[in-house]
């Protein structure tokens, strides 16, 4: 969807706390939009204020702490009083003094070693992903090595020769080996946009390598980069705690971790003093958190999937007047399946969005139709809806209207009851096999657990339908026992289709199925889905943006148009005789190889934002026989000849 | 299985740099605390326990580097690693073989039984989407993988064994016993295990629960989710075997890389408990200056991480033909 909710805040009511972002299109440059989407985000707001707090106490030690934290001045072991916050330790020294001292070291060696980490991290993972070839093997190898040398026990050897670990060796050591994890995920970033059009673009623009990564790349990749700094951090505030607890940091430093080891050093549990192991250990797991927050956080902002959004119904704008139906003109009880009334919606940060908006549709039984439309006209959505599969990465929930199959409403039908229906009654084929089948089972396996869901045969008897369903489609039944990518893409395309007809079901519902293939497969995999068809007679709704493929095969066509139904008609009629000025114009886009040489003509402009779609007609803005009439209110169905349309050119009575 | 051969490949390379480095480093670093070491020795121990540094150091001032290296690999090759100070005369491959079983049994199996728990808790915590285990999950854990392993257990010691007396506070087994094989022994050893594999468990187990949850999450979006939705297979069987299955791979090659944050936050439990396992000889060996202990003992961590590192990618093999297919 292209929705854009930042133009949408002015129409539906938002949180006070300003426009939603959308946050996966955060980029540099655009820091107000990142900034907001940590505030709106509870994790991000707790790991910053952690961390403006410690980094108050890092630069004003001597302004929050009321006593020297070395000096030996008190009785020691004391308990908490009001003079000392925290008590004091076995050398009559002020905890808290203390702590508030040790927050420098501990934070100065975690930025420090996530810098130095984090710059390593992107000269060699972004080198590696950008050059490619013998370089970028040899960088990920040294990459993969220094990934799973166990680091900290390698420092201890190194302390142990240099009888401590001083500032400079712990920030050295963790930074030089503390990159590899983040080298590795920049690396994969790289290599998935080396192929992006814009670099494309940059390369033959002539810029230089260097012009490129500095500008191009580095840019896209913010998140990872900072969560690269995180993770860093976060690693080295506890391995150089873990370090001075051993005593192989510096004793004499200021640190949490140099306070723990004293600790230990003078029993403080035996000594009835656990707080002089509580109170350093806290701040070393607060800071630690701080960061660990902040990363999850940025995992969450960059990748919006991770949070949960509910749909928020009351908001909906459904209210919207419907006219009545009119009648379609043929009786429905040859009717498979009937459709009435169905809307989805989904939930975005500005707010719910309606994708599918009042459609009705009725298919007769051993009836082929088609779908058609433009991407982000809600044509896969109603496919889904109507098979009751919406959920992510086509997220949205109907939020009205029915979908009658087999004398029930599957709109309301349990979950349960539902599972039984489905494949038997009705299956499902999706754009790409490659995806749709499960990697890591055959094709055997797979049709076995649709065959055991189903029905009680025995082993021998699913083996006898599967391979019987596999030469349906034309398929030699040896690859049964073959995994999903020992298949060429046009056969595990028909060893779906062949899935589909395992139970010969009334109804297949078929999303771009040919879209992945080649012209030459298309083609003969239509034909044979047609010609399956007429054999098992069981019904089609077939979704494609690709008018001309379904022209032979299909019976009737639907035209939808931002959501809504904006043509229904016979093929044929469709073909000779759009009505719809959409229907003219996706017609015009194709090339007909039998008709005069015409000049093909596109639609101008794109699909409305169905977060605020335009008022009246939605096609308006790009119709070119648009009259003042279309914006002034919303435009009914009307029946024409046999066809359904909506269009004023069109509209009937009143 | 060619892919299992080249992870092996991988084995022996990184084993070869872990061992260059145990040789390197007390040569090369600033002041040559190898020879420096020598010089503190001389006079002071034994000419055997002498001759077992220089073994351990690859030290032999009559060799150039380059001999010496190769005369230190074939000692390696044939575990030879000198003699221990510590428990001197033992060899130090002796020393290490007895530490080995209780790192294996303490930190293995609360590693797999972390890794098992916190793979099936993202899981299920993705798979039920807004529900209580994902919303407020998460976050606890985000927060316990911060911790300090070895605070943990000092915390755990004050509270189960000095306020409670629930459990034993130190070692890992009680003092009067026999060591062998007896129901008594196992009992109290286990006793003595709970704190700090709990210790662990609760650590380590955050950073499996988020990965896994994030895999899943993005694993529930794949078409082959969908479709088998579509097929109305039993949920469980979507759960398990469409989504489970395709989450846990990444979660694998993570298993390996999250190894060495577990190594760490082992080796500072042992100490804490004083356990009698690899980590805490190790950390005896740096407090003693028992240098060669301590290269034997540091090869050995190498190779242990590398082992595991070698089943997970078995176990990726395992799970996901499309590996079994690279070439």
């Amino acid at each position: 969807m292209s929705a854009s909710p930042l133009g949408a805040t002015d129409q539906l009511a938002t949180p006070p706390a300003g426009p939603a972002p959308m946050v996966a299109e955060v980029r540099p440059g655009r820091g107000g939009d990142l900034w907001r989407a940590i505030r709106r985000n509870k994790k991000a707001v707790a790991g910053v204020v952690l961390l403006v707090v410690f980094l108050v106490f890092s630069i004003f030690p001597g302004q929050i702490a009321p006593y020297d934290p070395t000096a030996e001045i008190f009785p020691p072991a004391l308990g908490v009083s009001r003079h000392h916050l925290l008590g004091t330790t076995a050398y009559g020294q002020d905890i808290f003094s203390q702590l508030v001292w040790g927050t420098r070291l501990s934070l100065v060696i975690a930025l420090a070693v996530g810098g130095l980490a984090t710059a390593l991290a992107v000269l060699v993972g972004v080198s590696a992903g950008y050059l490619g070839g013998a370089t970028d093997g040899f960088l990920s190898l040294v990459t993969d090595v220094i990934l799973v040398l166990p680091i900290f026990p390698l420092i201890i050897v190194i302390a142990a020769y240099e009888q401590n670990a001083g500032f400079l060796t712990l920030v050295v050591v963790l930074g030089v080996l503390g990159w590899s994890y983040g080298a590795r995920q920049l690396r994969a970033q790289t290599l998935s946009l080396r192929r992006r059009d814009f670099l494309e673009a940059a390369q033959v623009r002539g810029e230089r390598k260097s012009y490129v990564i500095l500008n191009e790349i580095l840019p896209t990749m913010t998140s990872l980069i900072v969560a690269t700094f995180l993770g860093a951090a976060l690693y080295a505030v506890l391995t150089a705690a873990g370090l001075q607890f051993l005593g192989l940091g510096d004793p004499n430093s200021q640190s949490w971790g140099t306070m723990l080891y004293w600790a230990q050093n003078n029993e403080a549990l035996f000594a009835g003093m656990p707080l002089w192991a509580i109170a350093p250990g806290v701040c070393i797991a607060l800071l630690g958190a701080s960061f660990a927050l902040l990363n999850y956080a940025f995992d969450e902002i960059s990748s919006p999937a991770l949070r949960v959004r509910k749909l928020e119904r009351a908001k909906l704008q459904t209210a919207r007047p419907t006219p009545a139906l009119p009648s379609p003109g043929e009786t429905s009880d040859g009717a498979v399946l009937r459709v009435e009334d169905l809307s989805v919606a989904y939930a975005t940060d500005a707010g719910p969005v309606v994708a599918v908006d009042h459609v009705d549709l009725e298919l007769a039984r051993g009836e082929f139709l088609a779908i058609v439309g433009e991407s982000g006209c809600g044509k896969s959505t109603l496919l889904y809806a109507i098979a009751r599969l919406l959920g992510s990465p086509l997220p949205g929930e109907i939020v009205g209207g029915r979908v009658q199959f087999q004398g029930k409403d599957l709109v309301l039908l349990e979950e349960k009851e539902l599972r039984r229906m489905r494949w038997r009654d009705l299956s499902v084929v999706m754009q790409s096999a490659m995806n749709a089948l499960n990697p890591v089972l055959t094709v055997s396996q797979q049709m076995e657990d649709a065959c055991r869901a189903h029905a009680n045969w025995s082993k021998a008897e699913i083996e006898v339908r599967s391979r019987e369903v596999l030469r349906l489609v034309s398929i030699d039944p040896v690859h049964l026992n073959s995994y999903p990518h020992q298949l060429s893409g046009g056969m595990r395309q028909r060893a779906m289709i062949a899935m589909a007809l395992l139970f010969t079901p009334d109804l297949v519902i078929m999303d771009e199925p040919t879209s992945a293939l080649d012209v030459v497969a298309q083609r003969s995999l239509m034909v044979q889905i047609k010609e399956l068809q007429e054999q098992l007679g069981f019904a089609v709704i077939f979704v494609t943006h690709d008018m001309s493929l379904v022209s032979h095969f299909s019976d009737r066509l639907l035209v939808m148009y931002a959501g809504q139904v904006a043509e229904l008609s016979p093929t044929k009629e469709l073909f000779d005789r759009p009505l719809h000025p959409y229907s003219q114009g996706l017609l015009g886009a194709f090339p007909s190889i039998h008709g005069p040489k015409v000049r093909l003509l596109g639609i101008p402009g794109s699909p409305p934002d169905l977060a605020h779609p335009p008022t009246g007609c939605r096609f308006a803005p790009r119709c070119p026989q648009v009259e003042p009439r279309c914006t002034a209110a919303e435009v009914p169905l009307s029946t024409v000849n046999g066809s359904l349309v909506r269009c004023v050119l069109h509209e009937t009575g009143t | 299985m060619r892919f299992v051969l080249r992870r092996l490949g991988f084995f022996v390379l990184t084993l070869w740099v872990a061992i260059t480095l145990n040789f390197l480093i007390p040569r090369l670093m600033p002041g040559s605390p190898a020879v420096a070491m020598m010089a503190r020795y001389r006079g002071h121990i034994n000419p055997q326990a002498l001759h077992a540094i220089q073994i351990a150091f690859g030290v032999n001032t009559h060799e150039s580097l380059l001999r010496s290296y190769v005369t230190y690999l074939g000692n390696v090759l044939h575990g030879r690693f000198g003699v221990s100070l510590t428990f001197f005369p033992d060899p130090v491959t002796h020393d290490v073989l007895q530490a080995l079983p209780w790192t294996l049994a303490l930190v293995g199996v609360t590693t797999v039984l972390a890794f098992m728990l916190g793979t099936l808790i993202g899981l299920v915590g993705a798979w039920r989407r807004g529900g209580l285990m994902d919303s407020a999950l998460p976050p606890i854990f985000v927060i316990t993988s911060a911790f300090p392993y070895f605070w943990l257990a000092i915390l755990s010691i004050w509270l189960f064994s000095l306020k409670l007396g629930w459990l034993p506070q130190s070692g890992g087994y009680d003092v009067t016993d026999t060591v062998g094989w007896t129901w008594g022994f196992a009992g109290d050893a286990l006793k003595h295990a709970v704190l700090p594999a709990m210790t662990i468990l609760i650590t380590a187990i955050g950073g499996w629960i988020l990965t896994m949850r994030n895999n899943t999450i993005s694993v529930l979006a794949e078409d082959y989710v969908r479709m088998a939705r579509a097929k109305g297979l039993n949920p469980w069987r979507v759960m398990w075997t469409y989504a489970g299955r395709n989450a846990i791979l990444p979660n694998l090659t993570g298993f390996a890389m999250s190894l060495g944050f577990v190594v760490a936050g082992a080796i500072l439990v042992e100490y804490v408990f004083n356990y009698p396992g690899v980590g805490w000889m190790f950390l005896q060996s740096v407090e003693n200056q028992d240098y060669a202990l301590m290269q034997g003992l540091f090869l050995l961590i190498v190779v242990t991480v590398l082992t595991a590192i070698l089943a997970a990618d078995v176990a990726t093999a395992l799970l996901d033909p499309r590996t079994r297919d690279q070439r």
